[in-house]
């Protein structure tokens, strides 16, 4: 298996090094896993999350997504390496303006594919997620769950190799949440993803393997 | 509602800035007409003993465009009328010449005394009269008047800069959320800020057009049926369409200047 994701004495601050959030960590993963980061709050799960998509550069050591060492990473090369993931916020990030269709195939307007391709596209994965009804609506009219769901169906949308969730669960009941795993499952089960998940909580059902790191202290610490 | 409130918050203050670069130029060519009218109706009165050709008076300034000989039996006779016909003859003898120097451009009355001096120091020549304070204190009231203009131009146009770069921060407010979500999932500057520049345009073309539209309003009523000769007389000042593409070029430039500072103002700033 390739590795997708490879941190070497990575060390994570805010203020030019003098907050310090993550501190000297190594880990790998690989393609095709799924991987829980928990920890307690403030302790730097997002911070390392945001770190893998660009939005923090490393402050020391070396972050290679793949194959891309996040800390060199030029404007250009990080728009293109975001194009091949997907990302889900616990806010979902969804823009207000736009219907459930056109937030759902965002990546591939982005990527620039023929509008008849991404209306197919965004017929599949509103099926997917269950929200084809509601794909002229704006995400303001759906509820906290549904537009979750539409969260993670943009986030599909592109077949990515790499799924970054920030406590995707977070805001939801327990019945949206399920059905946020579950896709999320899919994703690494069918379609090969690499999937990290930041949580507070893992699910309790489960049903494919998974590795989980613990954040605590600025270090990571996997639980085998 | 809202939106037509926000495109004319941009807009007008745009307009403000192209009125104001078309009123300058409207005035220079204003400015031009009659700095030509002057030339042409002025000249140099230069009295010799000996004749004097346009290469020699071009000794003193390369801006004397030619010399004009004024008709000395005429000026003979006006002085010996009434006398007897031998009188004529013996004015006509002593008489100096008279010339008419006419200049390439308009002159300021420091460069025409510049001119006097030099004229003056020709053989033969014993007088030089520039008329400098009359064709200098119509000139001097023009520029006043031209710098006072552009004095108010210019503070217009700083106003309407504010104006815009405030509409430039509704627009961030408005738009940053949108921006920053498509540069999350990798959509390049010119795609995020694909809606401004769309809105940005349009409400460029809108500018210009309103502004052609007050011009040949202005133009082909306005100073047409003008009581007043001035304005009559520079009709053909009013809006060319060379105006109309350098306005329209000016609207876009400002436009994509402001779309530009809010998409980079919107873009993340990665923290290290």
């Amino acid at each position: 298996m390739a590795s997708v994701i490879n941190a070497n004495n990575l060390t994570l601050a805010y203020e030019g090094g003098k907050n310090i959030i993550i501190n000297n960590v190594n880990f790998t993963i690989q393609q095709g896993e799924f991987v829980f980061i928990t920890g307690p709050s403030g302790s730097g799960k997002s911070t390392l999350l945001k770190s893998m998509y660009g939005q923090i550069k490393p402050y020391d050591g070396t972050l290679m997504i793949g194959g891309l060492d996040m800390s060199r990473i030029k404007k250009g090369q990080l728009l293109q390496l975001r194009r091949n993931m997907g990302i889900i916020f616990q806010d979902y990030k969804l823009i207000n303006e736009w219907t459930v269709e056109k937030n759902v195939v965002l990546p591939l307007i982005i990527t620039g594919y023929s509008l008849d391709v991404q209306k197919v596209q965004a017929e599949k994965l509103l099926a997917h997620v269950k929200l084809s009804e509601y794909k002229d609506k704006y995400p303001l009219e759906l509820s906290g769950g549904e537009q979750q769901r539409v969260g993670v169906a943009r986030a599909l949308s592109k077949n990515p190799f790499l799924i970054l969730a920030d406590e995707p669960t977070g805001n939801l009941d327990e019945f949206s949440s399920g059905v946020v795993w579950d896709l999320l499952e899919n994703a690494c089960d069918q379609l090969n993803a690499t999937v990290v998940v930041v949580t507070h909580k893992i699910p309790t059902i489960f049903n494919i393997p998974y590795r989980h790191f613990i954040i605590e202290s600025g270090g990571v610490h996997e639980v085998h | 509602m809202k939106s037509i409130k926000e495109h004319l918050m941009f807009i007008l203050p745009l307009m403000a800035m192209l009125l104001g670069i078309e009123f300058i130029l409207i005035f220079n060519r204003v400015t031009s007409n009659y700095e030509q009218k002057l030339k042409n109706e002025y000249a140099i009165l230069v009295v010799s003993k000996k004749e004097l050709t346009t290469p020699i008076a071009r000794s003193a300034s390369k801006y004397i465009q030619s010399v004009e000989a004024m008709n000395r039996e005429e000026i003979a006779k006006e002085v010996t009328s009434g006398m007897q016909d031998n009188a004529l003859v013996a004015i006509l003898k002593d008489l100096p010449y008279f010339y008419r120097i006419h200049l390439t451009k308009y002159l300021s009355l420091d460069e025409l005394k510049d001119i006097r001096a030099k004229l003056k120091k020709i053989d033969g020549v014993l007088n030089v009269e520039i008329f400098g304070e009359t064709y200098h204190s119509k000139h001097t009231m023009f520029r006043l008047v031209k710098i006072i203009l552009n004095i108010f131009i210019l503070m217009l146009f700083i106003v309407s800069l504010f104006l815009v770069i405030k509409q430039m921060e509704v627009w961030q407010l408005a738009h940053k959320e949108r921006m920053q979500i498509m540069e999350i999932f990798g959509a390049p500057l010119m795609l995020r800020s694909g809606v401004l520049f769309k809105i940005a345009f349009i409400d460029a073309i809108i500018a210009t057009l309103l502004n052609i539209f007050i011009f040949i309003y202005l133009k082909s009523t306005w100073a047409k049926n003008s009581d007043i000769d001035f304005i009559r007389d520079n009709q053909a000042s009013f809006l060319h369409w060379s105006d109309f593409i350098l306005m329209l070029f000016t609207a876009i430039v400002i436009v994509s200047i402001s779309v530009f500072v809010v998409a980079i103002k919107s873009s993340e700033v990665p923290q290290r």
